[in-house]
Parts: structure tokens; C-alpha cells; sequence
């Protein structure tokens, strides 16, 4: 594909696959490269053995990114993204591994200080947990929040709201209360594969199968 | 420094402990919503721990509810020093997705606001920086260089800050010629004498180097390890700047230099971002010279709604409309991580799609992360007033931090 874009251009792709995919084979489970992206998604256990085989013998000295992503369909839902960069080589590759809520990621703070708040992000947000991490806080959330707001099971409104209460003369938390329902619009087009009856045709008789449509 | 002890003997025989205070988050050198917790012997730092968060609004989660073009709003409120500087990113990683091509004008326009836009940052936190440690005048000056370039924006966008100039295919709408000349005037006539008297009194300052050489040091290899960017790695020596090493838009065709410092310290972080501004005019008056005419967005009417005068005439140009500013477009499937060098240092956006109209996930990576971390290291064993010089230095704005 020719590149029209003209997002930011680092060094070459080609190449960067087979020489890291050789060094990293025993955990990799599949390599790809996307959109000018270089991904490898490897096995849970070995990801700070990978990043570190990474960062030593091919030159991916910064760590600039941990990121979670939740698929609630998959049966290990989450997934941490580690994004790394050269500065001697200018390239960057992402590297992946799934997770689930009590399966804990190898620490990556041994290799990179940075790692601790990132991964605390990650922790916050997902519930995600880092094993050897020792600093294992929230960051983001509020002093003594529950649950993990970036699951896309965590409704966008959240569980609670906090207003200042002018007989109490402090910051009181309640459960939320909608005064409208949350307005979520459905934009898909139906012709394009929405896997839903549309309103109004469930009174329709079904549809006869193709073949005896024409008697 | 040798101050680890938790108790410390006085000649009398009282004990003294190590005290901990509250800094901020009230607090005006604070830079926004930071808390830190700061454990002090006498009046030196033995460890701070930062409380970001308080700032945290969910940017990511709302981004997720809405339609690529709906989000672009949300990126101006991230760092809203330098709202059109986070805005490129963004766009950058929809086009990359895309695979669209933009026009050459408007990635012209694009280079040139966000140069205004590094400048009109650094004003800001030049500005804030003298006056944490004890000048007033120069921020006075400098502010009003920042409110040039903010009016610089209301002409080409209608808003000052959040002005949601940059959209996916190029730019929102052409600039009057006008707008030009008078960013190019202003340069010749105004800026420079403004900020180089403004610099006069503090680049040679006794008190304000007194407030900043020696504060502060990273080395080179802690400065890579702890992932720091921009000026920070700069003035670490690096001569790392992703205009140059990865160009986007047309920076390619930029020529600049990249300042770096030597020492590593509050200081050349100073002065690295006062060169910067130099090379930053420098690249406005290319921009001037060699802006082509022509279109200034893509001609992907599936990506870029359509003019108003063509909705009047052509049929299609209604259904396009309407199609994009209710359904949007569809951006195909896959991830992408795509960082430019905001004026703070990376910023980056992993944007995942489903192949729907609105991200499935878009993680943003704040400059001021991994910078803000590196605080109690980089604090320890200085005095409490320092604290105020290094966050001045490290140039964090909570809005893009906390998201």
C-alpha cells in the first residue's frame, strides 16, 4: 500500500519482523505489521523478557507507553500494549500480551523506572495487575474510588457524583441520579450489517428462504 | 547528600524528626491541580510523592462515545496551553488509519499554527517559570506575545484557545491573506524586541541563574530511562526532536536546528525553550514564504464535509453533510501509535479502531508522565524552593497530565 499520509515518518519497517521474530521466538505468538505499525503479541509470562531482550540487544532504549484495551468478548479480556522506541535506530514496535483480572503482567519497572505510573494507570483503569510492581496505587481515580472506570462495562456516568452540601458545609458523594436517560444513538447503517431486527419489522411475517421464493 | 536519617540529634539532645507538608493542590507554583506530598528534613527534600488525578475528567472514555470528528474538541482541552498542538496528533492518527493523503497547503497551515502554538506555549511557561522564582516584570511582557498569537487563532478559527482548527483531510477553513501578512509583520516588528528585552532580564540574571544552575541534573542515561522528551531530553544533551527524526506534515522541508544543553539542569531547560523559540520563528517564515496555493483539505468527500455553497447546488454535497455530521465516517480497522513533538515534549495517541464510526479506544500519552515522576528523584536533596524552579522547568499543565 503507498503511503499517502502524512502522519509522522520513522525508519524503515522491512526486516525489523524477521530479526526481532528470531531472537524472541520461544514466547512470540504471532507478529504483524498494520498501518506502518509493528506489533508483537507474546505470551503473558515472558513480556518482561521480551521487552528486556528488546531493550538490550536491539536498541529500544525508551519506554514511552504503557496502554490497556478492553475486549469483553475474549475470554482473557484485557490486553496491555507497551509502546518502545530507538533513538539510535528512530523506530518504534509495540509489544502485546492479554491479561485478565487475576492473572498479574510481569512488572516492566525492573527495566524502566517510568513503567510504575504507567502501569498504575493501567491498574486504575482496567484492574490489571502487575506482579513486582511495588508501588501498586490508583492515580487517576479519586481518594478511595471503586471499581475500574475504563471497562466498557463501567457505564460512562459512573456510580456516584459529589456535589457541596450547604447543611453539611462539605463535599457530600451520592449515587448518581439521571434526571434524563443517557442518550446513546445507534449510527450504524442497517444495510450494513446490523445484526438486529429493525423497528417495526418484527410485525413483518419472516422473510421466505430464497431459494422457494418464487413458486 | 547524607541526610537519610529519620531522627537527627541536636546539641541539646532533642530529637527532631523529618516533617511531611501538603504542596498544593492550591497552591499557585503548583502549575494546576498538583498535590505533592513532601517528607523535609529542616528545609531539605528527602522524597516527594506526586497525587496527579485531580484534574482527571475521563477524556479516553468520552473520546470512545463519540465520532472521530466529535472528539477532535476534546484534544484542545488536554493541554489547553497548547491546544493545536494536540489537536495534530490526533489527526494525524485518523489520517494514518485512513491512509489520507492531505494537501500540501494544509499541511503548510497546519506547520505554521503549530509553531504559533509552541511559541504561545513557551510564552506561558517562560512567563511562569521567571515568576516561581521571584521575577515579576518579564512575565508581564511575555504574556502579551502569548495574546498576539491567541488572537492569531480567533482570526483563523473564531476561538481564541479551544479552537478545533485541525480536522481529519486538513485544516478547518482557509486563512485570510490578510492573517499572513500580519503574522509575518509581527514577527519582523514586534516579537522579537519584545522577548529579547524580556530575556535581557533574566538570561544573565545573578538571582534567577542563582534559582537554577545546578538544580536539577539528570544525566543522559536517566533522562533516556525515565522516557523523557522535549526540551527535557534536550537539555540533557540529546538531540532528539521528532520534527526532525520522524517529520510529519511538512517539517521535512523545514530547515531548523535543534538547541541542546549541556549540563542538564533548570537552566538549559530554560534556555532550550528560549532557542527553541527562535527556531520556531524561523520556521513560520518559511512556512510564509513557500505556503502554496490550493485546496487546504483532502478531497475525500467521504472524510471532508463539504462546503456550505456547494450543500446550496449539488444533491450529494447535502447527503455527504448530513451523512458526516450525524453517522461520521468510518475508519477501517486496526491500531496505530503516532507521537509528534508537542512544545512539552512527545505526544502520542494509540487510537484503536473497530472499523465504526468512533474509536474503540484512544489512549492518550501525556508528555507529563513520565517527567512528573522523575520529580522525586530529580528533588532529592534540594531545598523546598527548589521544588518550584524544577515544576517550572519540567512545563507540566495538569489538563493534558491528569486527561
Amino acid at each position: 500500500m503507498t503511503v499517502l499520509h502524512s502522519a509522522p515518518k520513522f525508519a524503515s519497517n522491512e526486516g525489523v519482523i524477521d530479526a526481532i521474530s528470531e531472537t524472541i521466538s520461544v514466547w512470540l505468538i504471532e507478529a504483524t505489521e498494520a498501518h506502518g505499525e509493528v506489533i508483537f503479541r507474546v505470551q503473558r509470562d515472558a513480556v518482561a523478557r521480551v521487552l528486556q531482550i528488546l531493550r538490550d540487544d536491539h536498541a529500544y532504549q525508551q519506554l514511552m507507553e504503557i496502554a490497556g484495551v478492553d475486549y469483553p468478548s475474549r475470554p482473557e479480556r484485557f490486553e496491555v500494549v507497551y509502546m518502545l522506541q530507538s533513538l539510535t535506530k528512530n523506530h518504534r514496535v509495540m509489544v502485546k500480551c492479554s491479561a485478565s483480572e487475576d492473572t498479574p503482567v510481569p512488572t516492566a519497572t525492573t527495566l524502566w523506572p517510568n513503567a510504575g505510573w504507567l502501569e498504575r494507570e493501567v491498574f486504575d483503569m482496567y484492574g490489571v495487575t502487575f506482579a513486582g510492581n511495588p508501588d501498586l496505587r490508583r492515580i487517576l481515580t479519586d481518594y478511595g474510588f471503586e471499581g475500574h472506570p475504563f471497562r466498557k462495562d463501567f457505564p460512562m456516568t459512573g456510580y456516584t457524583e459529589l456535589r457541596y452540601s450547604e447543611e453539611e458545609k462539605r463535599v457530600v458523594y451520592e449515587p448518581v441520579v439521571l434526571a434524563q436517560e443517557m442518550r446513546t444513538f445507534d449510527f450504524l447503517s442497517p444495510w450494513e450489517g446490523a445484526d438486529y431486527v429493525l423497528p417495526g419489522d418484527e410485525k413483518a411475517p419472516p422473510a421466505p428462504p430464497a431459494g422457494e421464493a418464487k413458486k | 547528600m547524607s541526610m537519610q536519617r529519620e531522627e537527627s540529634l541536636t546539641t541539646t539532645g532533642e530529637v527532631i524528626t523529618n516533617y511531611t507538608i501538603n504542596f498544593g493542590p492550591q497552591h499557585p507554583a503548583a502549575h494546576g491541580v498538583l498535590r505533592m506530598v513532601m517528607e523535609l528534613d529542616g528545609e531539605v527534600i528527602e522524597r516527594i510523592d506526586p497525587h496527579v488525578g485531580l484534574l482527571h475528567r475521563g477524556t479516553e472514555k468520552l473520546i470512545e462515545q463519540k465520532t472521530y470528528l466529535q472528539a477532535l474538541p476534546y484534544f484542545d482541552r488536554l493541554d489547553y496551553c497548547s491546544p493545536l498542538a494536540m489537536e495534530h496528533t490526533y489527526v494525524l492518527a485518523i489520517e494514518k488509519l485512513l491512509n489520507l493523503e492531505v494537501p500540501i497547503r494544509a499541511q503548510y497551515l497546519r506547520v505554521l499554527f503549530a509553531e504559533l502554538t509552541r511559541i504561545c506555549n513557551h510564552m506561558l511557561n517562560m512567563g511562569a517559570h521567571i515568576l516561581d522564582v521571584g521575577a515579576f516584570t518579564p512575565n508581564l511582557w511575555i504574556m502579551d506575545l502569548r495574546e498576539d498569537c491567541l488572537n492569531f487563532f480567533e482570526r483563523a478559527s473564531g476561538a481564541r484557545m479551544h479552537s478545533a482548527y485541525f480536522r481529519p483531510g486538513g485544516v478547518h477553513q482557509d486563512v485570510p491573506e490578510k492573517l499572513l501578512v500580519d503574522i509575518g509583520d509581527w514577527l519582523d516588528n514586534r516579537f522579537f524586541q519584545l522577548f529579547e528585552d524580556a530575556m535581557s532580564l533574566v538570561m544573565d540574571n545573578r538571582i534567577f541563574k542563582q534559582r537554577n544552575v545546578d538544580i536539577a541534573v539528570v544525566s543522559r542515561d536517566d533522562a533516556i530511562a525515565w522516557g523523557f522528551s522535549g526540551p527535557m531530553i534536550r537539555a540533557a544533551g540529546l538531540p532528539w526532536d521528532l520534527r526532525k527524526s520522524q517529520p510529519y506534515d511538512v517539517y521535512d522541508r523545514m530547515e531548523f536546528d535543534i538547541p541542546v544543553g549541556t549540563n542538564s539542569d533548570c537552566y538549559d531547560r530554560f534556555m532550550v525553550r528560549v532557542k527553541e523559540v527562535y527556531e520556531s520563528a524561523k520556521i513560520i517564515r518559511q512556512c510564509l514564504r513557500d505556503m502554496p496555493t490550493g485546496p487546504i483539505a483532502s478531497s475525500d468527500s467521504k472524510v471532508v464535509p463539504p462546503k456550505r455553497g456547494e450543500m446550496k447546488q449539488s444533491m450529494e454535497a447535502l447527503i455527504h453533510h448530513f451523512k458526516l455530521y450525524t453517522e461520521g465516517f468510518h475508519v477501517p480497522a486496526g491500531e496505530v501509535y503516532v507521537a509528534t513533538e508537542s512544545p512539552k515534549g512527545e505526544f502520542g495517541v494509540y487510537l484503536v479502531s473497530d472499523g465504526t464510526n468512533k474509536p474503540y479506544r484512544c489512549k492518550i500519552r501525556p508528555t507529563a508522565f513520565s517527567h512528573l515522576q522523575a520529580m522525586d528523584f530529580m528533588s532529592k536533596g534540594h531545598m523546598l524552593p527548589d521544588a518550584t524552579a524544577i515544576l517550572g522547568a519540567i512545563d507540566v499543565v495538569f489538563g493534558e497530565c491528569d486527561r
